[in-house]
C-alpha cells in the first residue's frame, strides 16, 4: 500500500525538482496522456480489487492508451477536428465508472467485514 | 509483490506527468529581464519627464508671478494672455513658425498604370501622425484641418476624416510646425530616412517632404471643444 503512494510522491516531486515545462503547443497532448494514465490507474486497481487483474493488460494498457490518446489528439490538430475532446470525454466516462466500481466492491467489503466483526462479538 | 513495484512505477510516471503539466499550465511569472543598457534607457526617459514636468512648473511660476505683478490695472490683460497661450496650446487659433510642408500625391507608378486615385486610409494617416508625434513639441495639420490631442483620424462612412471633416483626395498638404528651424531639420532628415514613405507607397502615394522654411503657417481648430466636467465658478466665489 505504501510503496505504491511513496512513488506518487518520488513522481511528482521529481516532476517539480526538475521544473520542466513544455511548450504550450504540446500542453493538450500531456494533459490527454495524463487523462488516459489516471483511466489506466484506476482500471489497474479496479481489476486488482475484482482479482481479474494481469501484469501484462496493465502495463500494455498504460502505455498503449497513453500513446493512442496523443496520436488521436495529433490527428485531430493536423485534420482540424478537435478530437482529443472524444479521448478526454472516453476516458473521462471511464474514469467515473472505474471509481463508482471501485467504491462499490469496497464498500461489500467493508460491509462484509462488518457483518463477520459484529457475528464475532455477538458469539 | 510485483504487482506492487509495477503500481509503484506507474504511479511515478503518473505523478511526474502531472507535476510537469502543472509547471506548463502555471504561467512563468514575470520576472525582470532588463539589462543594464535597458534600465539605463528607461533611466534617461524618467529623466527626461522629470525636466519636462520642471519646465511646466516654471511656466506656470511665471505665469503666477505674472498676476501678482500686474494686480489691480492689468490683471485683465494678464488674464487675457493666459487664454491666449491656452487657445495656442489645445490649437484653437493660426500659428506662424519654422516647419516642413508635406505634399502627399499619387505616385508616378499609379499615374502610369491607370491606378484609381483613392483616399489615404485612416491607418495610414494615423500611422504617419504617430510616427511624427516621436518629435515632442509640434504642430501638425493635415489637409487644413488642425490635428490636436483630441483629434481622431478614422473613417466616416466610407471617407477618411480628421476631427470628423473629410480629407479630400490627395494631392494634399500636410504641414508641420516645430519650435525652431533646426528642429524642423531634425524632423526632415527624420521623415527622409523614415520606413513611413515606404508605407504610403505601398499604397500609391508618394510623400515630397519639403525643405524646411523659417515661415509656415496652420489653421486653428474650427470647432470647439466640449466640455463635459469643468464648471465656471460663480463670479467672486
Amino acid at each position: 500500500m505504501w510503496l505504491p503512494i511513496l512513488g506518487l510522491i518520488l513522481g511528482v516531486s521529481l516532476g517539480f525538482l526538475s521544473d520542466i515545462q513544455i511548450p504550450q503547443e504540446y500542453g493538450n497532448y500531456l494533459s490527454i496522456a495524463v487523462l488516459a494514465a489516471l483511466d489506466t490507474l484506476l482500471g489497474g486497481i479496479r481489476a486488482h480489487l475484482q482479482r481479474v487483474y494481469d501484469d501484462q493488460v496493465f502495463i500494455t494498457g498504460f502505455f498503449f492508451n497513453i500513446l493512442l490518446a496523443a496520436g488521436l489528439a495529433f490527428l485531430g490538430v493536423h485534420l482540424g477536428v478537435d478530437l482529443y475532446l472524444a479521448a478526454i470525454f472516453a476516458f473521462g466516462v471511464r474514469l467515473f465508472q472505474n471509481l463508482a466500481v471501485i467504491r462499490r466492491v469496497l464498500l461489500t467489503k467493508w460491509s462484509e467485514y462488518r457483518k463477520v466483526s459484529t457475528t464475532n462479538t455477538s458469539k | 509483490m510485483r504487482r506492487k513495484w509495477m503500481f509503484t512505477f506507474i504511479l511515478l510516471i503518473v505523478g511526474f506527468m502531472v507535476a510537469v503539466q502543472y509547471n506548463t499550465v502555471q504561467q512563468p511569472e514575470e520576472r525582470d529581464t532588463r539589462d543594464l543598457w535597458a534600465i539605463r534607457n528607461e533611466l534617461a526617459k524618467e529623466r527626461k519627464l522629470h525636466s519636462e514636468l520642471l519646465t511646466e512648473v516654471r511656466e506656470l511660476d511665471k505665469t503666477i508671478g505674472k498676476y501678482n505683478a500686474s494686480e489691480g490695472a492689468s490683471a485683465g490683460k494678464a488674464l487675457a494672455d493666459t487664454v491666449h497661450d491656452l487657445h495656442e496650446q489645445a490649437g484653437m487659433i493660426d500659428q506662424t513658425g519654422p516647419g516642413i510642408v508635406i505634399d502627399v500625391v499619387p505616385s508616378e507608378e499609379s499615374i502610369a498604370f491607370g491606378t484609381p486615385l483613392h483616399e489615404v486610409s485612416p491607418e495610414l494617416l494615423t500611422r504617419f501622425v504617430n510616427e511624427v508625434n516621436r518629435f515632442k513639441g509640434i504642430d501638425m495639420e493635415i489637409d487644413g484641418k488642425r490635428v490636436t490631442g483630441l483629434s481622431a483620424v478614422r473613417d466616416i462612412n466610407g471617407e477618411t476624416t480628421v476631427n470628423g471633416l473629410a480629407v479630400s483626395l490627395p494631392p494634399f498638404q500636410i504641414k508641420i510646425l516645430s519650435a525652431d528651424l533646426k528642429s524642423s531639420e531634425k524632423l526632415y532628415n527624420f521623415l527622409q530616412s523614415s520606413s513611413i514613405l515606404d508605407d504610403f507607397y505601398l499604397d500609391d502615394f508618394v510623400l515630397e517632404v519639403g525643405q524646411p522654411q523659417s515661415e509656415v503657417t496652420i489653421n486653428g481648430r474650427i470647432e470647439q471643444f466640449e466640455n463635459h466636467f469643468l464648471k465656471e465658478l460663480p463670479k467672486g466665489g
